[in-house]
């Protein structure tokens, strides 16, 4: 036994004496010329183009493997050509969809119209959970029908104006691609293919040297997965990745790498407006007084964030810069309150203030938000959930016993259309809208059938009702810091915590 | 010895298919993953549909049902998140998990051997007095911040190893070191400890008597004595690494079973959470088998698979 241990001993010693060399000879990592590495949070749990929506795999697949009929210009708001080179509506329920011509998939196939049809088939399939579907196009029962061999008809029973925008969501994979299950090697027609996924690991893309369009700078892309952020702002400072989309804004502290962009999420207290008190348009309009927006900045919330009055982002088509902030006066607040009580309207009814765990702000934030409310004379009490409890009162049906609550919530629309949002937030039939109003369910039901200008115009007044009526306090813009290393050049834009075009990326 | 095994690995039978009850009543407990998978804005038809299309609208006993069926025919069901075999999933990290629990689980072993051993041959010695803190603050230290502390000084500030990862063996090195802080800790106070009554026994004294060296009476008489408390300690410590270094794995990027298993709770990814947890039990019975069979090894007085002399 004691030579045995002796063994095992010397063994032991020598494993860490090797260690301790190996540890004093580490070069940082060398990255060959065109390659860069990214580290993103969590990884894809599939690469299914009829998953590009959701943030994982997009920032992977989106437009640098597989690419999209139709994009969104994150500047403008407006839909630019991808591989659809041109569309044009032919009547009230058809849009035509041109497709550019010489495009080649991955593995040689032809980019054409029925290669775009079996694609789309494929994520309205039920049988895969295609989010792409589930999100944007469930129960809408479009047809597609191929014109010519580049020419692709694209019908629906009711008009729908947006097609163009919604077709930014649909990525178009190579026929070849297996019909029934979600897959894990994408082939697209974009500027990179996927080399490896060693799963757990990393992904490495490489550029394709077929690609349609201009060839990017960067030739290799491995992706690699931390989710802790000060880990992955470490690995940019430190030279062992270029770029990291997503850091925590208290690891934000290097103004040459890192960046601060508005995210396209909204932040808002959604008011259970069916149930006393807060059926009273006193009681709400004297919460969005009570709150003091600009004090939470750099205290509770992060500095970089910015005040909202509409659920959507300055650039989406619909925003209305003219509904006004709602200014902090605890005074009128308190007056409010008071005015509502005196009219019998029970605002002592104890509210609760719903949060999901892990909220940005933390429990910080609505333990100040309640103070305040408090200070205003009602009685609010904080009620923390973890996902699954948050939902029972973030979703449709809201249950028959559900106590009065106020619910903190983020929503993110980045697809350049407010329509996604009014019809969520605030139609009777919104998954998730407490708002049951005919005049803004037809206002945004006439928005919807409308094309722009007229749309944007009908959206605008959608938003200053819901402001008038004090339907909930909308808060912040979210912002989204990202860390940039010396190499490279990038401009971080509203999509990029959901999307990463590589061919946006130069070395210096 | 081989009937022990044996008999061992029928109870195990039991008890994992008691385990499997458990837990599949608990992860059923904390409710349907439909809202968890699909998108904010899905629509409530495409949920009903969802939770139709995996059963999770059916009583409890027909979704076990169905499950142990599956299971008798190795199908251990598939991962709702990854849209992979579940098992195959857990049977990917779990390698990672155990490599990282042998390195260290060996090196703690051997340099609490040591340290734990040279602190009880003077007690209260100069030594003593500063492994004995050391140990202790080791062993209580909150590994996910010497974790971030060990990355900012080695990787940032002397940049001898990477931060993160697990490409090459120098990735290792930072993981295996701050993992092994908490049991060398642990078990260095259990060697000096249970060394030092050994020392102190009338053989050690006998053995010194007769001129053998301290180093003699230290390791080849007394240590034999002194392990049997310190196996059982390892044990322990190594059935929790074993079902994950989570927070180790989580910081240093290492894709293992922890991490595997954690955000498939998270995801409400019933069939990994489970798949995870019956490879882990497995792992944690044939450790434990090993640890009878050790015993057994060191201390005559125990005997397996019979009856013991006691």
């Amino acid at each position: 036994m004691a030579n045995r241990l002796r063994t095992r001993q010397a063994l032991g010693a020598t494993l860490l004496a090797s260690a301790v060399v190996l540890g004093f000879g580490a070069p940082a990592l060398a990255q060959q010329n065109d390659a860069i590495t990214v580290v993103q949070e969590q990884e894809p749990d599939t690469l299914d183009p009829c998953e590009l929506t959701k943030k994982n795999v997009g920032m992977v697949i989106r437009e640098n493997i597989v690419e999209t009929v139709t994009e969104i210009n994150q500047q403008t708001g407006k839909v630019d050509p991808r591989l659809a080179e041109s569309w044009s509506t032919i009547d009230d329920t058809t849009w035509r969809f041109k497709l550019r011509p010489g495009v080649k998939f991955h593995d040689g196939k032809p980019l054409n119209a029925a290669a775009f049809i079996q694609a789309f088939k494929r994520m309205m399939d039920p049988n895969l959970s295609c989010s792409n579907r589930v999100l944007y196009f469930e129960g809408m029962g479009v047809d597609l029908t191929a014109v010519d061999d580049l020419t692709v008809d694209v019908k629906t029973p009711q008009p729908s104006p947006i097609m163009p925008v919604l077709m930014s969501m649909v990525g178009i994979e190579s026929p070849a691609t297996d019909a029934h299950t979600l897959v894990r090697n994408p082939v697209g027609t974009g500027p990179y293919r996927l080399v490896e996924w060693a799963s757990g690991r990393s992904i490495t893309t490489e550029r394709n040297p077929d690609y349609w369009g201009e060839k990017p700078q960067v030739g290799k892309v491995t992706y690699v997965f931390r989710e802790e952020p000060a880990v992955r702002a470490a690995m940019v400072a430190n030279g062992e990745a270029d770029i990291s989309p997503v850091i925590a804004p208290q690891d934000a502290t290097n103004k040459d790498t890192d960046h601060s962009y508005l995210n396209s999420e909204t932040v808002r207290l959604r008011f259970d407006i069916g149930k006393p008190p807060l059926d009273d348009i006193r009681v709400r309009e004297a919460i969005n007084y009570a709150l003091d927006r600009q004090a939470m900045l750099g205290t509770v919330f992060s500095a970089s964030w910015q005040p909202a009055k509409n659920m959507v982002m300055p650039t989406i088509n619909g925003y209305n810069d003219a509904v006004p902030f709602w200014p902090y006066d605890p005074d009128k607040a308190r007056a409010l309150i008071a005015e509502a009580r005196a009219a019998g309207v029970p605002v002592d009814n104890e509210i609760l203030l719903i949060v999901n765990n892990g909220s940005p702000g933390g429990t910080e934030a609505p333990t100040v938000m309640i103070e305040m409310l408090k200070d205003a004379g009602l009685n609010v009490r904080l009620q923390i959930l973890e996902s699954a409890e948050f939902y029972k009162f973030f979703y449709k049906p809201f249950g028959d016993g559900q106590p009065a609550n106020i619910l903190f919530e983020s929503h993110d629309n980045n697809s350049g259309d407010a329509g996604f949002t009014l019809v969520g937030k605030y139609a009777s039939w919104g998954g998730t809208s407490k708002l049951n109003d005919a005049e803004v369910d037809s206002e945004i039901k006439r928005g919807l059938a409308a094309t722009d200008p007229e749309r944007g115009e009908i959206f605008r007044d959608v938003f200053k009702k819901v402001h008038d009526m004090a339907v909930d306090a909308v808060l912040y813009h979210q912002t989204t810091d990202t860390r940039i290393g010396p190499r490279i050049t990038y401009t971080p834009t509203a999509a990029t915590n959901q999307e990463l075009q590589i061919s946006q990326i130069q070395f210096k | 010895m081989a009937r022990y095994v044996l008999r061992r690995a029928l109870q195990s039978l039991y008890a994992v298919l008691m385990l499997l009850l458990i837990v599949f009543a608990m992860t059923r407990l904390t409710g349907d993953p439909t809202n968890q998978y699909l998108p904010l804005s899905a629509s409530p038809q495409a949920r009903a549909d969802f939770a139709a299309l995996h059963g999770f609208n059916d009583p409890y006993y027909v979704q076990f049902i169905h499950y142990v069926s599956d299971l008798a025919h190795g199908d251990f069901g598939q991962s709702l998140f990854k849209q992979r075999p579940a098992m195959e999933v857990a049977l990917e990290a779990f390698p990672i998990t155990l490599t990282l629990a042998f390195f260290t689980m060996s090196i703690a072993l051997v340099l609490s051997i040591v340290l734990g051993s040279l602190a009880a041959m003077r007690p209260n010695g100069l030594f003593d007095r500063m492994i004995s803190p050391l140990t202790i603050f080791t062993a209580s230290a909150p590994t996910f911040w010497v974790a971030l502390v060990a990355i900012f000084v080695f990787a940032m500030m002397l940049g001898w190893v990477p931060t993160s990862g697990m490409g090459t063996p120098v990735h290792w090195i930072l993981p295996v070191c701050v993992l092994v802080l908490t049991p060398l800790g642990v078990l260095t106070q259990v060697v000096r400890s249970s060394m030092v009554s050994s020392l102190s026994a009338p053989y050690a004294k006998t053995a010194l008597a007769k001129g053998a060296s301290d180093a003699r009476v230290v390791f080849v008489h007394a240590l034999r004595n002194s392990l049997l408390p310190l196996i059982t300690i390892a044990g322990v410590q190594a059935t929790g690494l074993v079902n994950g270094a989570v927070v180790i794995e989580t910081i240093f990027g290492f894709p293992g079973i922890g991490k595997v298993m954690i955000d498939s709770i998270r995801d409400r990814d019933f069939s990994l959470t489970i798949a995870c947890i019956l490879l882990a039990a497995v792992v944690v019975y044939a450790m434990n088998v090993a640890i009878d069979i050790m015993y057994a090894r060191l201390d005559p007085r125990v005997q397996i698979g019979g009856e013991a002399r006691r």
